[in-house]
């Protein structure tokens, strides 16, 4: 093809020709995604190889003959089975209740008339300030007094009240921006504030309430220092503590401690994988403005 | 019976009073519409008889109840609202059976009543579609058809075509004046457009900055009203207000401000001096013999006739002329008007003058 010809095409159709920034975008993108895959591939790899293997071969090369007893092993030595229980327990129970706690505290705020609402706001919203790190030794402190050291129900309540200020926070903004005859027309058609919050809020906040669900599993399920302070009893352990305590005593037997990461973070990436279509098909549908 | 009155109604924001002492009585089967310039408070008045606004003052009765103190769904009320409001995640006809939904009306005569009201709003074919596959023009039917399921007692519509493309506009006016002849039900209308008004009101309630003008049917506003504000809001273009002063005698004559003289076929009762000459743009023709001189600045042909603005001195005149009269910028044209359709107003006060025809007919210069 000649020069000409090439300039012609452009003129033709100027969308087709390559923005120079777009190409560096996409370029960059490519840099970060494989920066970010690179771990995962590494760690799943050396999962599912046997020590030896680890050892002879490179780290990005793929397993030859998988090992899967190195999963199984590592499920048995670290006590996996009674971690991996009361990780499931206490997200299963924190994770839907607090993002129930924070849809209805937000719809109160954003549409009901309350004397101290725009109080009770910022009194919510300080709580998303404190970074819970400084929390520690209080919160240990009080959780003890209250007896509730090493029960789930010791831990659930903290995470509540650290997760849901910022939950309100992004909720709150998501029901303002919905038109308000959206919830007059539906209280003029009968509806009680609790059905408009049910019937439409819900449905049509799915997107965002999808995200966070993502977001507060990850964070709940992967909750380190909290769960190191308040779960004293190895039996009521977290993953990430039962992860940490093998890694202590198993750092090279690389292939089973691979595994135990990867049992670990799988099912954040299937809670990602299931819920990811919701906000993805919800962002693009244009729910709110129909 | 659904009547609708308003006793003194007010409304504050903080300090701010936006309405101001509203009283109105609608008839059952009226349709009412609240017409006024932006921000005069037509949209507050339909929320607080719908009952979304908190009423500062005065009260709200529906049917012989107070109902100042009851919520939205305790007034039997349907609105329709500007944007629609249409649930997005819901399809039509779910949208149209929500109210009865929630009122646990039986499955079977929920799906009837969205039958009849999809029918009666030819939305039949429509009723699996989410809100965001529909047109404008459609979600304006789903819009009014999620107000007639429920068989309300008044229909509350704030502004409910502004939204819609000229032609469309046209077309749902005349589908909701059927409407509301077939269902009979009260109707409390709100929009800004007078033609809307003129066309579609039993009668006309004028608003401006949280006050009554006038009330009354449409026809009636434009041939007596009350002031200088309704005057020139109702009527397309406006009218055009021209000032000056009477010459006193017995023949009526006027000066403009800019030293023309008119010949007039009537004239305010009593002893006036200043006033204003009210001029609709349609009671104005070409005559060459007895014409005033005037400037033609812009021609604008519709087709059937043409808008003409011209300057008498330094007064700007619409005038709405009949067919095509073939003049062109620039140009001066004699302009004349019909002399007994004239309005006379009170400078200060603005309101209008009742006038006393004279005995001669026509005008122009004198
Ligand atoms: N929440 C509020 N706080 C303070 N003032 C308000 C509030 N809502 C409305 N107003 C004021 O009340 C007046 C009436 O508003 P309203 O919405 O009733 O006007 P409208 O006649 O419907 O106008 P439009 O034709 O533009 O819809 C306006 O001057 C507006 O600024
Ligand atoms: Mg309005």
């Amino acid at each position: 093809m000649s020069a000409t010809t090439t300039f012609e095409e452009d003129n033709i159709t100027p969308a087709r020709r390559r923005d120079p920034l777009l190409v560096v975008l996409w370029v960059a993108l490519v840099t970060v995604a494989a920066i970010w895959v690179a771990p995962f591939v590494f760690i799943t790899f050396t999962a599912m190889k046997s020590n030896s293997d680890v050892m002879t071969t490179s780290a990005f090369s793929p397993p030859t003959d998988i090992a899967w007893e190195n999963f199984s092993g590592a499920w048995k030595k670290g006590n996996f089975s009674n971690t991996f229980l009361n990780s499931v327990i206490i997200t299963a129970v924190k994770v839907p209740l607090g993002l129930l706690i924070s849809a209805m505290a937000a719809y109160a705020l954003a549409r009901i008339r309350l004397r101290w609402g725009r109080f009770l706001l910022v009194f919510v919203l300080f709580g998303a300030m404190i970074p819970f790190q400084v929390m520690l030794a209080p919160l240990f402190t009080l959780v003890n007094s209250l007896g509730l050291i090493d029960t789930y129900i010791g831990v659930i309540l903290p995470y509540l009240a650290f997760g849901v200020p910022y939950q309100v926070f992004i909720l709150h903004g998501f029901f303002r921006a919905v038109p308000k005859e959206l919830s007059e027309a539906a209280l003029i058609d009968g509806a009680s504030h609790f059905t408009v919050f049910r019937r439409i809020f819900l449905p049509i906040s799915l997107p965002v309430l999808a995200a966070l669900l993502i977001l507060d599993f990850v964070a709940t399920w992967n909750e380190f220092a909290m769960a190191l302070v308040l779960l004293q009893n190895k039996n009521m352990w977290t993953l990430p503590l039962g992860l940490m305590s093998f890694q202590g005593q198993f750092s090279n037997s690389y292939g089973q401690l691979n595994a135990a990461i990867v049992m670990t973070v799988l099912p954040a990436v299937i809670v990602y994988l299931i819920f990811q279509r919701y906000f993805v098909s919800g962002l693009t549908s244009g729910a709110v403005k129909g | 019976m659904a009547t609708v009155q308003v006793r003194d109604l007010k409304k504050s924001y903080g300090a701010a009073e936006v309405i101001h002492g509203v009283s109105m009585d609608i008839s059952h089967g009226e349709f009412v519409i609240l017409v006024g310039p932006s921000g005069c408070g037509k949209s507050t008045l339909l929320r607080m008889i719908a009952g979304l606004e908190d009423i500062s003052g005065g009260t709200v009765s529906i049917g012989d109840r107070v109902v100042n103190a009851l919520s939205p769904k305790e007034r039997n009320i349907a609105m329709v609202f500007q944007n629609y409001a249409l649930y997005p995640q819901m399809t039509v006809a779910q949208n149209l059976g929500f109210s009865l939904e929630i009122s646990s009306v039986p499955k079977a005569t929920i799906r009837q009543k969205v039958a009849d009201a999809a029918e009666i709003l030819g939305l039949t074919s429509l009723l699996d579609r989410k809100p965001s596959q529909l047109s404008g023009g459609q979600r304006q039917r789903v819009a009014m058809g999620r107000a007639i399921v429920r068989d309300p007692d008044v229909f509350l519509f704030d502004e409910p075509l502004s939204n819609l493309d000229a032609k469309l506009r046209v077309r749902m006016r005349a589908e909701i004046k059927a409407l509301h002849q077939r269902l009979g039900t009260t109707v409390v209308y709100v929009t800004h457009d007078q033609v809307e008004a003129m066309t579609m009101a039993d009668r006309i309630v004028v608003l401006r900055a949280g006050s009554i003008e006038q009330v009354g049917a449409p026809l009636d506003l434009y041939d007596e009203p009350a002031n200088m504000f309704v005057a020139g809001f109702l009527g397309s273009p406006s009218m055009n207000f021209l000032k000056g002063e009477l010459v006193p005698g017995s023949a009526a004559r006027m000066q403009l401000e800019s030293g023309e003289t008119l010949a007039l076929a009537a004239r305010p009762e009593g002893v006036v001096s200043d006033v204003v000459l009210g001029l609709r743009p349609q009671d104005m023709a070409i005559d060459p013999e007895r014409g005033t001189p005037a400037k033609v600045m812009v021609v604008e042909p519709t087709g059937s006739d043409t808008h003409v603005l011209a300057m008498i001195g330094d007064t700007e005149i619409a005038c709405v002329l009949d067919g095509r009269p073939g003049i062109a910028a620039g140009e001066m044209v004699p302009l004349s008007f019909a002399s007994d359709k004239v309005h006379f107003f009170d400078p200060k006060t603005e309101a209008r003058l009742t006038t006393t025809g004279l005995s001669r007919a026509g005008a122009g210069p004198a």
